[in-house]
């Protein structure tokens, strides 16, 4: 693991960024989850649940995981009579989705160059 | 083997070290269809797919994000109803100087002024919120706010443009030159809408929506009119500019509505 001030290009001619992946994010799911996040800026459960083709429990707990994490932030509240939970992410959860997407295109990079030779 | 750069590398070594390997997996065993587990499970794949099903899931919410047909229809009613304003809205007359035969004078249209700045600060107020209420029964959020106040500045904006020169119009009562006039259209109410659609098509990465406000834009600036209104008079001259403004907002509106409902999974 390196440290918090690396970026993946600082690492470019160092660590192979394989090494740098958080395994919080590094996860199909909860890739899924903070790139929709991301892109809503606030999500509702049942939207991510749809899209994601999750059961309620098996994405309450990928949520729990980013929660804990500090990544994602949980409201629970209503509309009408119907409660609705809704997900943000936080400015830690942006980073490391910035993050893990840098390295995945570091790997892609690093993938092809090293076929093209 | 991954930091020899000289050596062959593939997805399949790529995965080994990605993944968190599950020794049941020979046997079919890693994940039934209702598995429970948050741990690091295969990503069904090389990091070129996870990057494409993330594009994919951001294409998806943009999708959910549009409510297109709304501003164009709000909006268009907002230059339909420009028109009985104009027709029958006060104009203030003052300076008036001899030229050649007749007169130029310097003509403030009053109501016309009050009108589209009451109408089109509540039509983007109308937008905001019907967007926002559109995305959050969809389940998501709308990226509609900073379009709104893009478009209550422009119209400030135009205004004070107007105000300004009018105050200070060197050239009075000559014509104003014609990047004057290029500027004054832009910043006019139907040109300032266009403007701002252009802001809300960057929002939300829509193409479409792109190529429709630099096309309504066209028709606002050049400006067309198939000659109509070219005699008719102090009191309808502008009525064929704002039946083809809004007319091409109207049709925007029901194609984009149109376009939307084919989209939408049944």
């Amino acid at each position: 693991m390196t440290g918090p001030a690396d970026t993946p290009a600082d690492e470019n001619e160092s660590a192979h960024p394989v090494t740098g992946l958080d395994d919080v994010v590094h996860q199909r799911v909860r890739l899924g989850i903070l790139t929709i996040a991301h892109e809503a800026r606030r999500v509702e459960f049942g939207y991510l649940r749809t899209q994601l083709e999750l059961t309620a429990g098996n994405l309450s707990q990928h949520l729990s995981v980013l929660e804990t994490a500090g990544l994602v932030e949980i409201e629970k509240g209503y509309a009408g009579r119907r409660g609705r939970t809704w997900i943000t992410l936080t400015a830690a959860g942006n980073a490391a989705l910035a993050e893990e997407i840098a390295r995945l295109k570091l790997l892609i990079t690093r993938v092809e160059t090293a076929n093209g030779q | 083997m991954l930091t020899n750069m000289n050596a062959k590398i593939n997805y399949s070594a790529i995965d080994d070290m990605l993944l968190i390997r599950n020794p049941l997996a020979p046997i079919g065993l890693v994940c039934k269809p209702v598995c429970m587990t948050t741990n690091s499970v295969p990503a069904g794949g090389d990091p070129r797919r996870l990057l494409a099903d993330a594009r994919d899931l951001a294409r998806r919410v943009r999708l959910a994000q549009r409510v297109t047909w709304l501003p164009l229809l709000v909006l268009a009613l907002v230059i339909f109803g420009a028109i009985p304003v104009h027709r029958y809205g006060r104009a203030v007359v003052s300076d008036c100087q001899a030229v050649g035969d007749g007169q130029v004078c310097k003509v403030w249209l009053q109501t016309v002024t009050f009108y589209w700045l009451a109408a089109l600060v509540l039509a983007y107020v109308v937008i905001a919120g019907g967007y926002l209420r559109v995305a959050r029964a969809r389940g998501v959020d709308a990226r509609v706010l900073p379009y709104a106040v893009t478009g209550v500045a422009l119209v400030g904006l135009g205004f004070a443009f107007a105000a300004v020169w009018v105050r200070l119009h060197p050239a009075y009562p000559e014509d104003p030159s014609a990047f004057v006039q290029f500027l004054s259209r832009l910043l006019a109410p139907p040109g300032a809408i266009g403007v701002a659609l252009l802001v809300l098509a960057w929002l939300e990465r829509h193409v479409a929506l792109l190529l429709f406000a630099l096309g309504y834009l066209t028709v606002v600036l050049v400006p067309i009119n198939f000659g109509w209104g070219a005699h008719w008079g102090p009191h309808t001259w502008f009525v064929p500019h704002l039946v083809i403004n809004g007319g091409v907002l109207l049709l925007g509106s029901a194609g984009f509505a149109l376009a939307q409902r084919l989209r939408r999974p049944r």
